[in-house]
């Protein structure tokens, strides 16, 4: 397509949906080359970004996510927004293909003029998401949209890295027999915005309640993140689109509280600033396995561990020792 | 009884004719997963219920009818997929004439689905793979001479099954014939639409409450008329094995026999007239097995509700030879894949038959197929003289031993099912359709490795193809021809009489009252179908499917095979290192035909060989398709058709992908596509075209090297 970096950002700011494609490809890509184009593309962006409401959505497999982005993403539209979508899928099989469903569940937003939906494979290191869910966002934001939704499943650590790039953190439970806070890491509740029990339809209303007052209980034992926010506890049916309005409301209180205190800015600033240690951890790592004297003396030093010729720290120190010349 | 006495003599005979191996290495692993033997003795049916029993008597495994076809043969009946109601009706005459009792009728996806032939989202499907109805008026140029009173009708209709059947009935009323003569089957079967063929319209709890207001009318007021037809036939197409189909379309059944109950019936009111709709496919002995290893459960099924009419747990069924078992490649095999489909129909005691043309998946059946197909059942039912004995197998070891065997896999499956609270919400769990799903991609797995054969595909193969007979197309006229005559009716009937009765059924809908009935003014003041389905939407709303995938089956399936596999993943990592991404494939779906096996297989196999594969949501129009290729940005979009739509649809989403910029998108196409088609699909920028039968690696290659040309090279 484009060769330039200056070709996709105008395209990107025209609103153009194929190049805004194309550029989170590059931003996915493994390829070094295509990394650099993307970083370029996303510096020139910067000045376009930042307008949108980021919001993460996370929740344990079958929870709804998908269903409740469906329905939230398309009250949004209606409201006159536009939707971006990023859905980080982690199905990936044994050889490393995956497939990618996400928009089978949001049918009618998928369709929807005013949405951007891009499900991405997870393939690679969680490092990866951080990195390419954050720069597709701030595209996205340069491109128009204004609300950005972030869909990531409950397990492993994506969660917390998805946290740590939104306004709005949002966690999906449904209600389920026996001890409710099972299978839940205590870390998510921390990082939480709002819990949102979903499926509260048909006869599952009670038992939606029930677990309401359960969560409730558990996020009064932990400490608020801010002291102009506790976290709330609510109920949903993203089937039959109820309690979905009063959500939105939530988040915009949020902001708006937020916004006033000045922890906003602070917030994003902080969130900017743990992105650029990231990065530079990131890059650090990249760097030095990428070094050619590295590369040639680690293997051995492996062998040599694993044989107990050398300590661990031994070897530790001889492979730094290389980048202090 | 104990074993034969010379038994071992027998075995030490056939394992020296072995050269020393066991027998045991003569078992056949059958796909349902019972273990075939090579010989069956008494030893193996001895003291079997199922054994030794007499047709027209429970449990009925050995026929319903106490004489059967020695008595009067089954129903030759022959499913007609026309486009329009004119060319069907003259074909109706046709057929009749040539010695067939009973009428069929196939409709469009858009009538299936709803959708006035007007409708932008069904541009692609009108006439297609069957005939377009939009109102009463084609309903009467449908059966224009035919005698409703006299004529058995059956109906494959299971979504707009109010607008159909109110339709019918009006048609007939028009005729002069009234409720109570009127004889037939609807299909009618909603439960299995959202397990495979996704031809339903609204979700399961009102469409469980449309077939209980019909069931109830119908027992009232048309009592020769079958309002139910609990169908396998599908499940099968879909890949479900034979005990799947048994288990899962008599679970069906039940969950529609307690909805009735539930709604105040009487298990004698409406169970008599319940039929079914078996597929029958290429494992001869297998499915003969199955029609009787059905009646059998069915009967056992049923005394739970204690029915006083015998009537009530005796299973009648329609069959039809399986549409899956026909090959692009060398056609004519075709007729004898069909003959033997319909004598292993026929020895399991089918009720009526359809055999399919053997062109069909090639094109629509032309006058010449639809003969061959008809008289291939006039041949067995009158030159072959099998007709004269009644279940000419039973007694046999082997087909005794088999039916007891999955009279007792699928009792376990529908135990599972029990278990779960009935098929509707084991089909909410997801279950059912996962099992289909897996034993179609096995099966698809063993066809690419050869271990299932099929003559002509993947063993025998002709190296020069060539078509020496007429392909018949959907003419392009239909929809302009439809939409004309819908205007017509929307300009000369009352409108206001229309308003009131499409308010009355929506209240319906809301309030309680039974929808057929109240469908019925609707229609007689000349509403569209559409306009009928409508007015129930506004109420239950439109169904959308979750679409799950299966990832595995088909590789683990392939373990046999590793090498083609092997180098296929190599490709695919290749193309990663060298493009930064795995070579990205949607797979899409559009128009209105719902049969997802194709693409599902497609699907998981693709990713399975290391592709990454974005799965389009069913029914999309070409826009939609193409939106979605160009925001996940793939490399590769495969169009699965099925039901002829894709001469319209496949090029109107080339030209949708150029106007978002994506045309370097490379399109390829899969499914029943007639290779006289295929240089207007190439014209129209398809890359490739993969006809039925082509082995997933085989396809994966080809999609391959077009990516390496456009990408490596
Ligand atoms: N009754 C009810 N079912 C729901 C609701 N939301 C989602 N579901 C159903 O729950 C199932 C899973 O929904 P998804 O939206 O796919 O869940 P998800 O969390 O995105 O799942 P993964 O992407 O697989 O992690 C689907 O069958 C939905 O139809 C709801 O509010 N009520
Ligand atoms: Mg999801």
């Amino acid at each position: 397509m484009f060769t330039s970096a200056t070709d996709y950002v105008s395209g990107i700011l025209a609103g153009d949906r194929r190049t805004l494609a194309r550029t989170i490809t590059l931003i996915e890509s493994v390829l070094p080359a295509h990394q650099e184009l993307a970083r370029k593309i996303v510096d020139q962006l910067l000045p376009h970004t930042g307008k949108s409401v980021r919001i993460g959505i996370t929740g344990v497999p079958g929870a709804g996510k998908s269903t409740y982005i469906e329905s939230f993403g398309t009250m949004l539209t209606e409201k006159g927004h536009r939707v971006a979508v990023l859905a980080i899928d982690p199905s990936s099989t044994r050889s490393g293909g995956s497939i990618l469903g996400d928009k089978t569940r949001m049918e009618k937003l998928a369709v929807n003029d005013r949405a951007f939906i891009r499900p991405s494979p997870s393939s690679g290191t969680l490092g990866g998401v951080g990195r390419k869910t954050r720069e597709t966002m701030l595209a996205c934001e340069a491109a128009g949209y204004d609300v950005v939704i972030i869909e990531t499943v409950g397990v492993g650590q994506s969660e917390t890295t998805v946290a740590s790039m939104v306004d709005f953190f949002l966690v999906l439970m449904i209600a389920g027999a026996g001890d409710e806070l099972q299978g839940i890491k205590k870390g998510v509740l921390e990082v939480a915005d709002a819990i949102v029990i979903n499926k509260a339809d048909g006869d599952n209303i009670n038992r939606a309640k029930m677990a309401r007052r359960e969560y409730e209980a558990a996020l009064h034992m932990l400490m608020p993140a801010s002291a102009n926010w506790s976290p709330p506890v609510l109920t949903c049916s993203s089937l039959f689109s109820e309690g979905i309005e009063t959500i939105w409301e939530t988040i915009l209180d949020h902001k708006q509280r937020f916004i006033k205190s000045g922890e906003f800015d602070v917030k994003r600033r902080e969130q900017a600033l743990e992105w650029m240690h990231f990065l530079l951890e990131d890059g650090l790592r990249t760097w030095f396995y990428t070094n050619p004297e590295v590369a040639q003396l680690l293997p051995g030093l492996k062998k040599d561990i694993a044989q107990l010729k050398i300590s661990p720290t031994a070897a530790a120190d001889r492979l730094l020792a290389l980048l202090k010349r | 009884m104990s074993q034969h006495p010379d038994y071992t003599k027998w075995q030490a005979l056939a394992e020296k004719q072995m050269k020393g191996k066991s027998i045991d290495t003569l078992n056949w692993n059958t796909p349902e997963g019972i273990t075939v033997k090579p010989l069956y003795t008494a030893e193996d049916v001895a003291g079997l219920d199922s054994v030794n029993t007499l047709p027209g008597m429970a449990p009925y495994v050995r026929g319903p009818m106490a004489t059967m076809y020695a008595g009067r043969p089954w129903t030759i009946r022959q499913y007609a997929g026309f486009s329009t109601a004119k060319e069907s009706n003259a074909f109706y005459h046709k057929a009749l004439a040539a010695g067939q009792k009973g009428l069929s009728v196939a409709f469009d996806l858009a009538t299936h689905r709803g959708y006035d032939s007007d409708h932008p989202r069904v541009a692609g499907d009108i006439g297609k793979a069957g005939v377009a109805i939009d109102s009463v008026e084609d309903m009467k140029i449908l059966f224009d001479g035919i005698p409703l009173d006299k004529m058995s009708v059956s109906m494959t209709m299971n979504g707009a099954v109010i607008p159909i059947l109110a339709g019918y009935i009006v048609a007939a009323e028009e005729q002069g014939v009234s409720h109570d003569q009127l004889s037939g089957t609807i299909q009618n079967d909603i439960l299995k639409e959202y397990l495979t063929r996704n031809t339903y319209i609204y979700p399961p709890t009102p469409s469980m409450r449309i077939i209980s207001d019909i069931m109830s009318f119908c027992s009232k007021n048309m009592p020769k008329y079958n309002t139910i037809s609990i169908s396998g036939y599908h499940m099968m197409e879909a890949g479900a094995n034979s005990v799947l189909q048994t288990a899962f379309t008599l679970a069906d059944g039940v969950e529609y026999v307690k909805a009735a109950i539930k709604s105040g019936m009487d298990v004698d009111e409406f169970a008599p007239r319940l039929s079914f709709f078996f597929g029958i496919g290429m494992n001869f002995f297998m499915d003969i097995a199955m029609l009787r290893a059905a009646r059998f459960l069915w009967h056992r099924l049923m005394s739970q509700f204690n029915p006083k009419n015998v009537k009530s747990s005796m299973l009648r069924t329609h069959c039809q030879t399986s549409g899956w078992s026909l090959t692009e490649q060398d056609p004519y095999n075709n007729v004898i894949r069909t003959t033997l489909e319909a004598m292993s129909a026929v020895l399991g005691g089918t009720q009526s038959l359809h055999t399919n043309s053997f062109d069909e998946a090639i094109g629509l059946p032309t006058d010449f197929s639809a003969r061959i197909a008809r008289n291939t059942q006039i041949i067995i039912q009158e030159e072959s003289q099998v007709c004269n004995v009644i279940d000419p197998l039973g007694g046999s070891y082997y087909i005794e031993a088999l039916t007891k065997e999955i009279i007792d896999e699928a009792q376990k499956i529908i135990d599972e099912i029990e278990s779960l609270g009935g098929m509707a919400k084991a089909i909410e769990s997801g279950m059912p359709k996962m099992r289909i799903e897996e034993s179609a991609a096995r099966k698809q797995a063993r066809i690419d490795q050869g271990s299932d054969v099929i003559v002509g595909v993947n063993k025998y193969k002709l190296a020069d193809e060539t078509i020496d007979f007429e392909v018949r197309e959907v003419p392009a006229t239909v929809r302009d021809e439809q939409i004309a005559r819908i205007e017509q009716i929307k300009a000369s009937r009352d409108k206001d009489l229309v308003a009131k009765a499409l308010a009355d059924l929506t209240e319906a809908a809301k309030n309680g009252g039974n929808l057929l009935e109240a469908a019925l003014p609707a229609v007689r003041a000349r509403a569209t179908v559409g306009e009928i389905s409508d007015a129930m939407e506004s109420v239950f709303g439109r169904f959308v499917a979750t679409t799950r995938c299966i990832s595995g089956a088909y590789s683990s399936e392939c373990e046999a095979k590793p090498d083609v596999i092997n180098a296929i993943k190599q490709r695919t990592t290749k193309f990663l290192e060298s493009q930064g991404r795995r070579p990205r494939l949607l797979v899409t779906k559009m128009g209105q035909d719902g049969h997802d096996r194709g693409f599902k297989v497609v699907a998981s196999a693709y990713a399975d060989l290391g592709f990454d594969v974005d799965i389009s949501p069913m029914f999309q129009t070409p826009a939609e398709a193409a939106k979605m290729a160009i925001e996940n940005d793939v490399h590769v979009v495969g169009a699965s058709s099925l039901a002829a739509g894709h001469k319209s649809l496949i090029p109107a989403l080339i030209e949708e992908l150029k106007k978002l910029g994506g045309q370097e998108i490379i399109v390829v196409a899969g499914g029943v596509i007639p290779p006289v088609d295929y240089d207007f699909l190439f014209e129209a920028g398809v890359a490739a075209v993969f006809g039925p039968g082509t082995p997933i690696p085989d396809s994966a290659d080809r999609t391959l090297s077009l990516l390496e040309k456009k990408y490596l090279s």
